[in-house]
């Protein structure tokens, strides 16, 4: 598909991309009062969203019954607590793609006080809307993930891509 | 480290991997492509790791106690299967590794009627004191079970989907 039924935003060639903000809502803290472990993803989704609508494969996408997106895999730096009502800043780095898949990381920060809170590192597969199967970029969305992922090609890889998870005996 | 524990444990499940852990998947965790979104995958994950610690004895009452928490350092999922909402999940749990604060568990989620293997959920666990937010070694009593039930699930196989690091050069 070369034009979608649908206008797509401007591109934001940035790099990395840095347009994602949001909040910590009363609703994801746990008994240990702070973020509970599956709202750093819920949050992180949310900045999923931002990226694709990047290359048009957000909600319209889906609304339009072309297409969605599927993770195949996650994973997740747990770094610093936030706490309810913290400000966040989400930045996404893309690391790597092919035709069907996208591999990218999100750094969470706190918004006002800068720290890193979090990482998660994750692969994004394309699928065919009807079928429900795996299926290549539509031309206008690969089309905008070369040019971003040339433009995020020269920023160094974050240390938290490509973790191995184990504890370390001393 | 706590000597003991205030309160009594539970009769401890030596069964490898452990199997005690059932839920459902709930409506609002389904998201606008018809089926669990990723982060909930996470959020049942999260309950399997609190039985494996309910069963050496770090349940609510250690944070309710005031003695201590338990927060999670590192996850790493795979998404096998899609669940739709109102799907039977059963969980099983192999312990992979522990240190005098950690733990590294390997979780399997499955359908639970029909049997095929939906996610898998690696995850480091750190055990926290209460006062000062910051590691701590294990209480005594739950260094002591961690170590009978290390014995149980040592010598399980290796899982396939354990230790992954994510590229597109595989496959």
């Amino acid at each position: 598909m070369k034009v979608p039924p649908y206008p797509l935003i401007e591109l934001d060639l940035s790099a990395p991309l840095d347009r994602h903000r949001a909040t910590v809502l009363p609703e994801w803290i746990d008994w240990n009062g702070h973020m509970n472990v599956g709202f750093y993803v819920v949050a992180f989704d949310k900045a999923t969203d931002t990226l694709c609508e990047q290359f048009g494969c957000s909600f319209d996408y889906t609304r339009s019954e072309i297409g969605m997106t599927f993770v195949l895999e996650a994973h997740v730096t747990y770094d610093q607590e936030v706490k309810e009502g913290d400000p966040l800043r989400i930045t996404t780095q893309i690391l790597d793609h092919d035709a069907k898949r996208l591999h990218y990381i999100h750094a969470m920060y706190h918004a006002t006080e800068g720290y890193l809170a979090a990482t998660n590192e994750l692969m994004l597969m394309n699928i065919d809307h009807a079928s429900r199967r795996s299926a290549p970029w539509p031309d206008f969305a690969l089309e905008r993930i070369e040019k971003m992922a040339a433009a995020h090609a020269r920023l160094p890889r974050p240390k938290q891509a490509g973790r191995l998870i184990g504890i370390r005996h001393k | 480290m706590l000597d003991s524990l205030p309160y009594e444990l539970p009769e401890l499940v030596l069964r490898a991997p452990l199997d005690v852990h059932h839920s459902t998947v709930l409506p609002e965790w389904v998201d606008w492509n018809g089926h669990m979104n990723l982060a909930f995958y996470v959020t049942a994950f999260d309950q399997a790791s609190g039985a494996f610690m309910r069963n050496v004895g770090l349940g609510r009452r250690y944070v309710d106690g005031k003695l201590g928490m338990t927060f999670v350092l590192e996850t790493h999922v795979t998404y096998d299967r899609e669940m739709k909402g109102g799907a039977p999940m059963r969980f099983t749990t192999q312990l992979l590794d522990r240190d005098a604060k950690k733990v590294h568990l390997y979780h399997e989620m499955f359908h639970a009627e029909q049997g095929y293997l939906a996610a898998t959920n690696e995850v480091i666990v750190m055990n926290i004191d209460y006062a000062s937010r910051r590691s701590a070694p294990w209480p005594a009593p739950v260094a002591e079970r961690l170590e009978v039930l290390w014995q149980a699930h040592k010598e399980l196989p290796r899982p396939n989907n354990a230790g992954r690091v994510m590229s597109l050069k595989k496959k």
